[in-house]
C-alpha cells in the first residue's frame, strides 16, 4: 500500500506567462484530512485540476494513489471521488439520468449509502440539474462522489456559493459522514472555519508557493506573534530567520515568526526588549499573516 | 464504453433521426427510379434531383454532428465531468467516434443492401463490374468518416463561426475528389490519410487541452 496517497514534486504552472504554482512539494499520507487554504486565485483549484489530470502542468510531477496524474487509469479513477469547484455536473440532465450515468460508469456503487444520502439531502430525482439550487447541486455532487466508496476524496471548494445555513448543513451532514469512514480527503476552501472543523493537516498556498504545510495543531504552535517594546527605538533587524511579518512603530515592534524555538527566543533576548507579549493567533490570523505578499515560506516540513 | 456510446447517442438523437430520414429519402427515389426504368430511356430525372440535395445534407450533417458533439462538450464541460468519473479521455473520444461511425452506418448499410438487392433482382443484366457496389460503399463510408472527423476537429479547436464554417467547407473538397478520381484504391488511400490526419490531430488536442 502506498504511504502517501497524494504526492506533488516541484509542481510549476504558468498561465499566460503568470506563475500560478511555483515549485509546490506536497505529500498527503493515507487517512489524512488535508485542508488546502489560499486566497481567491491562489492556485488551489489549479493544483487540484493538475492532480486530477484535467490541467497539464508546466513542470513537475503529481501522483494520485501512486499513479502519475496525467495518465490516471480507469481503475485508479474508480478509487477517487471528486467534487469539482462550482459543482461541474451536466446541467441539461435530470438528476435520475445523471445518477444512472455515474452508476453505470463507476467500478463500484454503494446503492444503500447513496439512497441514504439522497433521502437525507431530499434530492429530487425527476428535476433537471440546472433547476437545483447551488446547495442541492453541492449535495448531489458529494453524494455521487461518496457513492463509489472512494479511498481518496478530493473536494474543491465544495461549499462555494452556499449560504451560511446550507454550508453548515452540508458540513454537518456530509463531512461528519466522511470522517467516520476514515478516508483520505483533500479539502480545498477559503473558508477557514470549514477547514478548521475537519482538517487534521493544512497547507496554505500564497504567491504560488505552499507557505505552510503541517498538522493543524502544530501550525498554531509553530507560528508565533509577539509585541515587543524596547527602551529606545526598536532595532530594524533582529537577525531572526523565518520572519513572516514585521511592523515597527517607534519603540514598538510587532513580529510574526515561523518555527519558533529556544534559539530564536535566545536571539530575541539579546536585544533586551523591555516588554515582550505573545499575541494569541487564530487560524484566521495565521492565514492572513501567511498570505500577505511579503510572507515567506515558513512551516513547510 | 457501452454507457458512453449510449450517452452520446441519447444526447445527439436528432442526428440519428436525421440519418434515418436521409436514408429513407435516398432509398425511396432509388427504388422508384429502378422500378420505372425503361431500358432504352434514361433514368427518371427526379431521382437524381432528389439525390443531390440529400447527399449535400449528409455531407453537411456529418461534420455538423462531429462539431456539435465537441462543441457541446466544451460548452457544457461534459468531458470535465466525465473525467471525474472512472473514464479516461481516450474512452470519451473513442465512444464519440464510434457514435459517428454508427450514424454513418445507419445511412450506408440500408443503401448498400438496397443497391445489392435491386441490382440482382430488378435490373436487366447490363455489364457492371462486380465490385462496383462494394467500392462505392467503401468510398462513401470513408468520405462520410472523413467529413465527420473534420467536424470533430473543428468543433474541439474552434469556438468562432468563421473557422468552423471554413473547416466544414473543406468537406466539399472531398466530393470533387471522388468525381475526379472515381472509386478505387487512389481515392481510398487519400480518404484514409485525410481521416487519420484529422483523427490524430483531434486526439492530440483532446488529450492535451485543459478540461
Amino acid at each position: 500500500m502506498d504511504e502517501n496517497v497524494i504526492e506533488v514534486e516541484n509542481l510549476v504552472k504558468y498561465f499566460d506567462g503568470r506563475c500560478v504554482l511555483d515549485g509546490i512539494n506536497l505529500k498527503v499520507p493515507r487517512g489524512c484530512i488535508y485542508g488546502l487554504l489560499g486566497r481567491n486565485a491562489a492556485g488551489k483549484t489549479t493544483m487540484i485540476r493538475i492532480l486530477f489530470g484535467l490541467e497539464p502542468s508546466t513542470r513537475g510531477w503529481a501522483f494520485l494513489l501512486g499513479t502519475e496524474s496525467s495518465s490516471l487509469s480507469r481503475k485508479v479513477k474508480g478509487r477517487i471521488g471528486y467534487v469539482a469547484e462550482g459543482h461541474n455536473l451536466i446541467q441539461s440532465y435530470k438528476v435520475g439520468r445523471l445518477v444512472k450515468l455515474c452508476r453505470d460508469l463507476s467500478l463500484q456503487w454503494n446503492s444503500e449509502f447513496f439512497a441514504h444520502l439522497i433521502e437525507m439531502f431530499h434530492l429530487p430525482m425527476d428535476r433537471r440539474v440546472s433547476q437545483l439550487s447551488i446547495g442541492m447541486r453541492a449535495q448531489l455532487n458529494l453524494s455521487l462522489a461518496l457513492a463509489i466508496d472512494p479511498e481518496l476524496l478530493v473536494l474543491d471548494d465544495p461549499t462555494l456559493g452556499m449560504d451560511t445555513v446550507a454550508r453548515r448543513q452540508f458540513l454537518e451532514l456530509a463531512i461528519d459522514l466522511i470522517q467516520q469512514q476514515g478516508r483520505t480527503i483533500l479539502f480545498s476552501s477559503h473558508i477557514l472555519s470549514d477547514v478548521e472543523r475537519v482538517a487534521d493537516r493544512i497547507g496554505i498556498l500564497a504567491g504560488g508557493k505552499l507557505v505552510v504545510d503541517c498538522a493543524l495543531e502544530e501550525v498554531k504552535n509553530r507560528i508565533r506573534k509577539f509585541r515587543l517594546i524596547f527602551a529606545e527605538s526598536a532595532p530594524e533587524d533582529l537577525h531572526l530567520t523565518e520572519i513572516i511579518n514585521q511592523q515597527i512603530q517607534g519603540r514598538e515592534m510587532v513580529i510574526t515568526v515561523a518555527n519558533w524555538n529556544r534559539q530564536k527566543q535566545a536571539m530575541l533576548e539579546i536585544f533586551k526588549p523591555s516588554s515582550s507579549t505573545e499575541l494569541p493567533m487564530s487560524l484566521e490570523d495565521i492565514f492572513i499573516e501567511c498570505t500577505k505578499p511579503t510572507a515567506v515560506t515558513t512551516a513547510s516540513q | 464504453m457501452f454507457t458512453l456510446i449510449k450517452r452520446e447517442i441519447e444526447d445527439h438523437l436528432a442526428f440519428f433521426l436525421g440519418a434515418i430520414i436521409a436514408t429513407a429519402i435516398l432509398i425511396v427515389p432509388l427504388v422508384s427510379a429502378v422500378l420505372n426504368y425503361d431500358p432504352p430511356h434514361n433514368m427518371p430525372v427526379y431521382a437524381i434531383g432528389l439525390l443531390i440535395p440529400v447527399i449535400i445534407v449528409v455531407v453537411i450533417g456529418l461534420p455538423a454532428m462531429g462539431a456539435s458533439q465537441m462543441y457541446t462538450d466544451r460548452n457544457r464541460r461534459i468531458s470535465a465531468f466525465l473525467s471525474g468519473l472512472p473514464v479516461t479521455r481516450s474512452q470519451i473520444l473513442v465512444a464519440r467516434i464510434v457514435t459517428g461511425v454508427l450514424a454513418i452506418l445507419i445511412v450506408l448499410v440500408p443503401l448498400t443492401i438496397t443497391g445489392k438487392v435491386l441490382r440482382s433482382l430488378l435490373l436487366p443484366p447490363i455489364p457492371i463490374y462486380p465490385g462496383l457496389i462494394a467500392d462505392m460503399s467503401v468510398t462513401a463510408f470513408l468520405m462520410a468518416l472523413a467529413c465527420y472527423c473534420l467536424g470533430l476537429q473543428t468543433g474541439w479547436t474552434s469556438s468562432k463561426p468563421t473557422p468552423t464554417l471554413a473547416g466544414l467547407a473543406l468537406t466539399f473538397v472531398l466530393i470533387p475528389l471522388i468525381i475526379v478520381k472515381g472509386f478505387g484504391l487512389h481515392t481510398t488511400v487519400i480518404l484514409v490519410l485525410f481521416t487519420v490526419a484529422s483523427l490524430v490531430c483531434t486526439w492530440q488536442k483532446f488529450k492535451s487541452t485543459a478540461l
